[in-house]
Order: structure tokens, then C-alpha cells, then sequence
């Protein structure tokens, strides 16, 4: 069990899963885009501009969950000094930032033609804005600070504080009147999402959910190597 | 057709610009993460050149993950 995970069964199993990955990664994505753009039909009221919605809501829904499994690691990490916590966090906090910054502009794309405007400083607006420096500034976390205990409390810190901010940008759209359309998905409840256009969503969600694990597994295996390197007269 | 298929009704140039942000942004990412994990698996093998052959050799013996970056990177060249 505990072989299982060593550094070197955890590369090699992330070497496999990167090759994985990788086989069926392009294919997924032209299936995707082929829904996204081409067969799935236009909103009624919103017309061809709902497309839009195939990448921003993915993109939104993996920076959320991004930071929240940071925090949960953050936490754990905290109380058992799991250094293998650390490292999964710190892989993982610049694609939880990419697809916060590609949730806010394509978010603006979108709002330009269907609010008037690209950007307003309203609830979901500013907390999703909020949330993009609360990553930033983790990430930062690890460029300036030297010691890797300092490192942890400052961001486990950081994580948790933040953390805070996930259920106002989740109810953000029920507690406060603003621009963006409460949730049309829910994970207790029904949809109010048309199958036709459910169907490519979640298509594009596998899309991006790969392609965060295809990103989170090599930044992961480049710590390994790190690790490795420096450690590499007592191996 | 395909006229209407690129101008989408009006809102081509947001639908198409988000798309290519979007792609653009991701293919970037992939390119300079892989681009840092061949430099280290590169820095690795130049510090394990470096060392004596019997420091080589034991490295090699003991480490499943030094054995691996060699044969990826023989695989390579």
C-alpha cells in the first residue's frame, strides 16, 4: 500500500496517465467544439451568443473547485503536515488561475452583448474578481517566500481566508439583486438547461477537466523532479 | 451558409473571440509547462551526469524515477 505511494510509483503512474490523456484528449476537444459551435442550437433570447456559455461556465466551475480543493488540502495539510499536499497544491493553483481569468474575459464577451456593458462591479462580478487575486496572490506566495514552512502557513492562510469567498460567489446571484442569471444547473434539483444544450456543456467540461489534469500532472511531475534533483546525491 | 456560420447572427466576433481566447490561452500554458518539466528532466540528467560513476550507478540502481528520465530522454533523442 504504502509503495503504492512512493515518488517513483506516483511518476510512473502519472507518466502512463499523461500518454492517456494525451491519446484522447484531441478527439474529445473536436467533439466539443463540433456541439459547441456547429450542433448545438441558438438561445431564444440570447440567440448564437449563448455559445459563449461552453467554455465561460466550465472555465468558472474548475476555478471554483480548484480553490476549494485547495483549501481542503490547505487544511490537511495544516493539521497533518502532509508534504505531498503542498506539492498537489502548488500544481494546481496556476490552472485553478487560468481558468478564473478565462471565466472573467470570456464572461465579459459575453455580457457585452447581452447586458450592454463588459464589465459591472456587481456581486458575481467583483467576487469572481475577488477570487482571481486570492489565487494570485497564493501563487505569489510561492515565488517570494524562501522557506517551505513559511510558505505553507502563508498560504494555507491565504486558501482559507479565501475559501470564505466561495459560497458568496455561488449565492451571490440569490443574496444580491445583479447582472449575471442565477444558477441554471443544479446539482440537487432540475435543470432548466435544454438537453441540446446540456449535452455539449458537459462535453466541454470533460474538455477542460482533462486538460487541467493534463496540466496538473506534468507541474506535478516537474516537482517530483525537482525534489529528485536536489535530493539527488542521497538517493 | 458559412457566411452565417462566421457571423453567427451578429455575434460571431464575440463567440469566435472568446473560442480563440480561450484555446489561445490553453495551448500557451501547455506549451510553457512542458517546456519547464523537459528543462528540469534535462537539469536532472546534467546532475546526474555530474556525478562519480559509482554515485551514477547507485542513483540508477535505487531510483525508479532517475531510471525513467534516461529512458524518456534516450526514448527522445
Amino acid at each position: 500500500m504504502f509503495k503504492f505511494f512512493s515518488s517513483s510509483s506516483i511518476y510512473s503512474l502519472i507518466h502512463k496517465l499523461i500518454n492517456f490523456i494525451n491519446s484522447i484528449f484531441f478527439l474529445i476537444l473536436i467533439i466539443g467544439l463540433t456541439f459547441a459551435l456547429v450542433l448545438s442550437p441558438p438561445d431564444y433570447i440570447q440567440g448564437d451568443s449563448v455559445r459563449i456559455m461552453y467554455v465561460h461556465v466550465p472555465a468558472a466551475w474548475l476555478g471554483l473547485a480548484c480553490f476549494a480543493f485547495i483549501t481542503l488540502l490547505s487544511i490537511f495539510n495544516f493539521i497533518f503536515k502532509i508534504k505531498n499536499f503542498y506539492f498537489i497544491n502548488k500544481s494546481l493553483a496556476p490552472i485553478g488561475l487560468l481558468f478564473t481569468c478565462l471565466a472573467i474575459i470570456t464572461g465579459s464577451l459575453w455580457g457585452q452583448p447581452t447586458w450592454g456593458t463588459w464589465w459591472a462591479w456587481d456581486a458575481r462580478l467583483t467576487s469572481m474578481f475577488v477570487l482571481m487575486l486570492f489565487y494570485a496572490f497564493y501563487i505569489l506566495t510561492f515565488k517570494l517566500l524562501d522557506k517551505e514552512e513559511r510558505i505553507v502557513k502563508v498560504s494555507s492562510a491565504i486558501a482559507i481566508i479565501g475559501s470564505i469567498n466561495l459560497p458568496i460567489i455561488k449565492y451571490s446571484v440569490e443574496w444580491w439583486t445583479t447582472l449575471h442569471q442565477p444558477a441554471s444547473i443544479k446539482i440537487a434539483g432540475s435543470s432548466s438547461v435544454h438537453p441540446a444544450m446540456l449535452l455539449p456543456l458537459l462535453v466541454m467540461l470533460l474538455v477542460f477537466l482533462l486538460y487541467g489534469a493534463l496540466i496538473f500532472l506534468m507541474k506535478y511531475k516537474t516537482e517530483i523532479i525537482r525534489i529528485k534533483k536536489k535530493n539527488i546525491k542521497r538517493i | 451558409m458559412i457566411t452565417e456560420f462566421i457571423t453567427m447572427n451578429g455575434y460571431g466576433l464575440y463567440v469566435w473571440l472568446s473560442f480563440s481566447i480561450v484555446l489561445l490561452a490553453c495551448a500557451i500554458f501547455y506549451l510553457k509547462t512542458k517546456k519547464t518539466l523537459r528543462k528540469y528532466e534535462k537539469d536532472f540528467l546534467v546532475e546526474l551526469q555530474n556525478l562519480s560513476v559509482e554515485e551514477k550507478n547507485k542513483a540508477l540502481k535505487t531510483s525508479k524515477v532517475a531510471q525513467q528520465i534516461l529512458a524518456a530522454n534516450s526514448k527522445m533523442n
